[in-house]
């Protein structure tokens, strides 16, 4: 059982973390430039960042890795992330986007009376707020990513999935310890996030005042 | 938002769509230009080889060494010898690898393939490595004999699904000959029922017959040689598969191949 675990860990966990962390920030990068267009720029732009979003949330992020490796020849880990980190973008720009708005129209007004043009009202007053009041959403996000790299394996990715198949073809016993194991390190990879970042942070948010109550 | 900004948004994801779809068919329209891979190859030190591990002897994966064995990769362990450069196995999903290979995620694919006329229409493929044969087997008590699949008229023939044996008996029935076919998914229970008398016979390739014949009392009635299992590179590629050819040609003169198949299938 220990031999098993070690070898999920070391032969897959590193691709499943690298593939998280590639998705999540290409999703970031791309969700608050969305969310940014969607809330502030003309209808004719933000009508673009809707249209990416209406197409990324609408396919299945398997059938987006099987695209993006089979229309372009990139590496499937390179795909795979692309994948990942276009269709985050797609919902992240949700996230900050419900954040920004959430942020009390009043202290625009109150920012541009003290002489603040839009830019540094956005960038002073509203997006530090914002990204406070979206963190509950975006750990939601995180919890997403990690588990849809899963995915991954299906297109030549040595992930933790794609390991414990390589255990089962050897020794079709471990079929049980192997999913019971990727299944805790699942679990351990998301749960601390999702506890401290959606609870605690939503909890922190409502004793000042931001956020929506209970 | 205003109606005609919605239609607007439908105009632009039809398009983005039509985009795609135009990208994706277009590239099998243009003929490709002939490019020289090999050097390519040599230059980024790595050929990849598309294959699908979990089909024993020809590929595996072993979870001990973290390494990937067997037949096809020790064929290709000789080509990327002979280029020069380290070997890197890119596993995936069967159905993806030809698509796989024609985009250019990898360079050849290793995966115990037979030559199909459908797979030979979108990759170029090299001389046959392996050719193995499909047998047809009874209990060994059973007297029957038969000089072609016709003879085996009215009885029970347990096949395995989507194998080529499979559609050669189909083919039979469907000429005329009254054969009562069973297509099993699991090998094991095809011979178990064999083994007790539910199937007259059984109609299977040679080397997973192997592995049963050792378990069971089975003799074999009649043998045929099944399609050759080949590599599959390019065809923009020539360069690739001459060299891949080869390997090959040296590997059957010098006795290199006779020496893996009794180590993979002796």
């Amino acid at each position: 059982m220990s031999s098993l675990i070690v070898f999920i860990i070391t032969a897959g966990l590193p691709a499943t973390l690298l593939l998280t962390a590639a998705g999540l920030a290409m999703g970031f990068i791309i969700g608050v430039t969305l969310a940014l267009i969607r809330v502030y720029a003309e209808e004719d732009i933000a009508i673009l960042a809707q249209g990416y979003e209406n197409i990324f949330r609408g396919i299945p992020v398997l059938v987006l890795m099987l695209l993006f490796l089979v229309m372009t020849g990139w590496p499937a880990m390179f795909s795979a992330a692309l994948a990942l980190g276009l269709r985050s973008g797609a919902y992240q720009s949700q996230i900050v986007r419900g954040a920004i708005l959430s942020v009390n129209e009043n202290q625009m007004l109150a920012a541009y009376a003290l002489g603040m043009n839009r830019t540094q009202t956005a960038r002073h007053i509203v997006l530090p707020q914002a990204f406070r009041l979206a963190l509950p959403g975006w750990s939601n996000e995180y919890a997403v990513v990690t588990k849809d790299t899963a995915w991954a394996g299906a297109i030549g990715v040595l992930d933790m999935v794609k390991a414990s198949d390589y255990l089962v073809f050897e020794s079709p016993v471990t079929f049980l310890p192997a999913i019971l194991a990727i299944t805790m390190i699942y679990f351990f990879l998301t749960y601390p996030v999702t506890r401290y970042a959606g609870e605690r942070m939503s909890k922190k948010l409502r004793s000042l005042g931001l956020g929506v109550s209970k | 938002m205003s109606s005609s900004k919605q239609t607007l948004a439908i105009y632009l994801i039809i398009g983005l769509v039509i985009g795609f779809g135009l990208g994706f068919f277009t590239p099998g329209l243009i003929p490709e230009p002939q490019s020289n891979l090999v050097a390519r190859i040599q230059a980024r030190g790595t050929l990849v080889v598309g294959t699908e591990a979990g089909y024993p002897p020809f590929e595996m994966y072993n979870t001990t060494t973290s390494t990937y064995y067997g037949f096809d990769i020790d064929i290709c362990q000789l080509i990327a010898d002979e280029l020069g450069v380290d070997l890197e196995i890119q596993d995936m999903a069967f159905d993806t690898l030809v698509a796989a290979c024609k985009a250019g995620t990898v360079d050849m694919l290793a995966a115990a393939m037979f030559l199909t006329s459908e797979r030979a229409k979108q990759l170029a493929f090299s001389e046959p490595y392996y050719i193995s044969n499909e047998v047809m087997v009874v209990n060994g008590s059973n007297p029957l004999e038969i000089e072609s699949l016709a003879d085996l008229e009215g009885l029970d023939v347990g096949v395995q699904t989507g194998t080529v044996e499979a559609d050669e008996i189909q083919a039979e029935i469907d000429g005329g000959t009254a054969i009562i076919a069973h297509t099993y998914a699991s090998v094991a229970q095809m011979f178990i029922d064999l083994n007790s008398g539910a199937l007259d016979a059984v109609y299977i390739d040679e080397p997973v017959f192997e592995v049963y014949s050792s378990i069971y009392v089975f003799r074999t009635i009649y043998k045929v040689s099944a399609p050759a299992y080949v590599f599959y590179c390019r065809w923009s590629n020539p360069d690739l598969l001459s060299v891949i050819d080869g390997v090959i040609a040296d590997a059957n003169a010098d006795g290199t191949m006779s020496t893996l198949v009794e180590t993979w299938f002796g």
